[in-house]
């Protein structure tokens, strides 16, 4: 932050009403709210959660060749958006690799210790995504189909 | 604030000219999304013309009321006949080709006042939070490939006009960092919804970067050259605009500036006579850092009552299933249980016959 | 397709629509619940025998509330950006296409639903044809 007239509180109590990230499910899902913000890991919108805000946070995508990419803020580098990030990649290794670096990656340092179950939970939800899924099991006939086809 | 931060100077290829540029006292300036709010509001109305329907629409007719007696409403009634008009009601709102309700006039209040302190306290609170990296993304703005926050880009490369060309002025755009922002803003255009279209307001799109510059040394050749990239807007630095620095009311537009423009921007304030710049009311709006500070760790009370409270009447738990509950109500429980005196009989022998001796004394008595 | 997380049992405590008094008797009157507000009104003043009015009592268990039978809350989605939103909430949250999507996308949108194991409350809808 350059001058201290702006904090990440003072960020948020701005952006939390409206914010280009928000999106606010209108007349289903019980007015949930979530958020597009590739600081989010869990993508509820909410002050922990809300990176774009934080000073620290983590955002893990899915890498293209498989895996995660977990991508960290620098603390204090806030102003500086092209090179205040960096970036981890952790390829098709075994899920418990995978988790033990980005467990270390959240709560190494005190960076973000209270993301690292988040943090985890969204690693193993990628990695699962890019399984690829099962097929769906094939339909059991009922009634006058079933007969039917019991009969020929 | 001892030193007052500064920013690096981009060059017209993306990087940094190692020159820097101390911030101008306006970046600090507190940020209030409600005056900015409140004096868009205002400033938006002002470019508006007049409109109304016809002074004349629906009383050109000479309707009368038939009055009372006639098992009909008692509103006008075209008079005459021979056509399907006569007799049918006019002038109201709720009437066919009657009179709209309350008929919009030209001399509505179209234009609002907005005082002159509060404009520029306004302005300067967008600037501060044009300087803000998250607020910009909370606008939209497609930041990510951008070196600094402040955007300056060095005077040098504007000299002699190098930008009156849409080619260059886009290409120094992508140079440094802003092509992302700008392409986003080319690929948002879309057809309004709705009537606006054929009212002059046919397409909708975001805005991109901002650029501002300083007139007298970059000249205004550069104007040119960025109004046809779409969503790009230049404002000279002694004209800043509030409908530019937070459309739609929104704090934190991307502004690209040109380092003669963020030089002369100390100097812009300077020369407002009877505005002095606002100063925040809160000088540590860190949260965290209120909190842990030793001012106010030092006044505040310990912990009441023990590490871990007893709750109180939060469910009513049964002694006879839970042993804990049991043992509280009834501490002789676990003696009672661990000798098995629940077990033990009752010595049910007969009772012990009574002495003679006894007897005897008892016959006496 | 992931089942939802473990809940409390939905109830409902009126499952029946609440119409507007009368709207049995008139064509001009809609079902659509108005409240009587006139000072003889039987349904107003809660005789026997006559219709219930709403009320916050009727109101779902907050853990329960907008829940599917399924224990999911449907979201609305209209492209594959709005699913992504779902990757951390496939246990609490399905996805509903919105009625406004092509058959064509709907097809993209189903596909990662799937990849995601984003349960999809109207998957079968647009997208398969009769034989």
């Amino acid at each position: 932050m350059s001058f201290s007239n702006v904090s990440s509180d003072l960020i948020w109590e701005i952006t939390r009403n409206q914010n280009s990230f928000l999106v606010k499910a209108k007349d289903c899902a019980g007015g949930v709210q979530f958020s597009r913000d590739p600081y989010n890991l869990t993508n509820q919108h909410s002050r922990t959660h809300a990176g774009f805000v934080n000073d620290k946070a983590l955002s893990i995508v899915a890498n293209e060749k498989g895996g995660v990419k977990v991508t960290s803020k620098k603390a204090g580098a806030s102003n500086k958006p092209a090179s205040g990030v960096s970036t981890v990649t952790f390829g098709n290794t075994t899920a418990r690799k995978t988790y033990k670096n980005v467990a270390r990656l959240a709560a190494k340092n005190h960076y973000r210790p209270d993301l690292r179950a988040a943090a985890v939970s969204r690693a193993s939800a990628i990695r699962a995504s890019q399984r690829t899924p099962k097929a769906d099991p094939e339909k059991k006939l009922r009634g006058n189909a079933a007969k039917k086809a019991a009969s020929a | 604030m001892a030193s007052r931060p500064t920013v690096t100077i981009i060059g017209a290829d993306g990087k940094a000219t190692g020159a820097t540029e101390v911030l101008p006292k306006v970046f600090g300036a507190p940020i209030r999304p409600d005056i900015v709010q409140h004096v868009h509001t205002g400033m938006a109305k002002n470019k508006r013309q007049p409109y109304s329907v016809s002074e004349k629409a629906g009383h050109q007719t000479s309707a009368e009321s038939w009055g009372t007696g006639r098992a009909v409403a008692r509103i006008p009634r075209v008079s005459g006949g021979g056509t399907h008009r006569a007799g049918q009601a006019a002038f109201g709102n709720m009437c066919r080709s009657g009179r709209m309700f309350a008929p919009t006039k030209i001399w509505r209040k179209w234009h609002i006042k907005i005082n002159q302190g509060q404009k520029r306290f306004a302005t300067a609170s967008a600037l501060a939070a044009s300087a803000v990296t998250p607020l910009l993304m909370a606008r939209g703005h497609q930041v990510a490939t951008v070196p600094e926050v402040p955007l300056v880009v060095d005077s040098a490369s504007f000299s002699g006009a190098a930008y009156a060309k849409t080619a260059a002025a886009l290409a120094l755009l992508q140079a440094v960092g802003a092509g992302a922002d700008v392409e986003k803003a080319k690929q948002s255009k879309k057809l309004r919804a709705g009537k606006g279209k054929m009212r002059g307001r046919r397409h909708r799109q975001r805005r991109g970067p901002l650029v501002v510059y300083s007139p007298a040394v970059d000249g205004k050749e550069l104007v040119k050259g960025f109004r046809n990239i779409p969503g790009v807007e230049t404002s000279p630095v002694d004209a800043l605009n509030l409908l530019q620095l937070a459309p739609g009311g929104h704090l934190g537009r991307f502004i690209v500036w040109t380092s003669a423009a963020i030089k002369e921007l100390d100097s812009v304030y300077d020369s407002k006579q009877g505005f002095a710049l606002p100063s925040n009311v809160v000088s540590q709006s860190d949260l965290t850092r209120l909190i842990n500070s030793s001012e106010i760790q030092t006044v505040l009370n310990g912990p009441k009552g023990e590490a871990r409270t007893k709750r109180g009447h939060v469910q009513k738990k049964n002694p006879l299933k839970n042993k804990q509950i049991m043992l509280r109500q009834n501490p002789y429980a676990s003696t009672f249980a661990k000798e098995h005196l629940g077990e033990v009989k009752a010595n049910n022998g007969k009772p012990t016959p009574l002495s003679a001796a006894f007897k005897e004394l008892h016959k006496e008595i | 397709m992931v089942s939802a997380k473990k809940h409390v049992p939905i109830v409902k405590k009126h499952t029946k629509k609440f119409s507007r008094h009368q709207s049995d008797r008139f064509k001009c009157v809609k079902a659509n619940w108005r409240k009587p507000k006139g000072i003889d009104n039987r349904v107003r003043r809660r005789f026997k025998g006559q219709a219930v009015m709403p009320g916050i009592g009727y109101g779902s268990n907050k853990k329960t509330r907008h829940m599917m039978p399924s224990g999911h809350k449907a979201f609305l989605v209209s492209n594959v950006k709005d699913i992504e939103l779902l990757l951390m909430h496939n246990k609490t949250f399905a996805a509903e296409i919105a009625h406004n999507v092509s058959s064509r996308k709907r097809i993209d949108i189903i596909a990662r639903a799937k990849q995601l194991s984003v349960k999809v409350t109207n998957s079968k809808a647009k997208v398969t044809t009769e034989v």
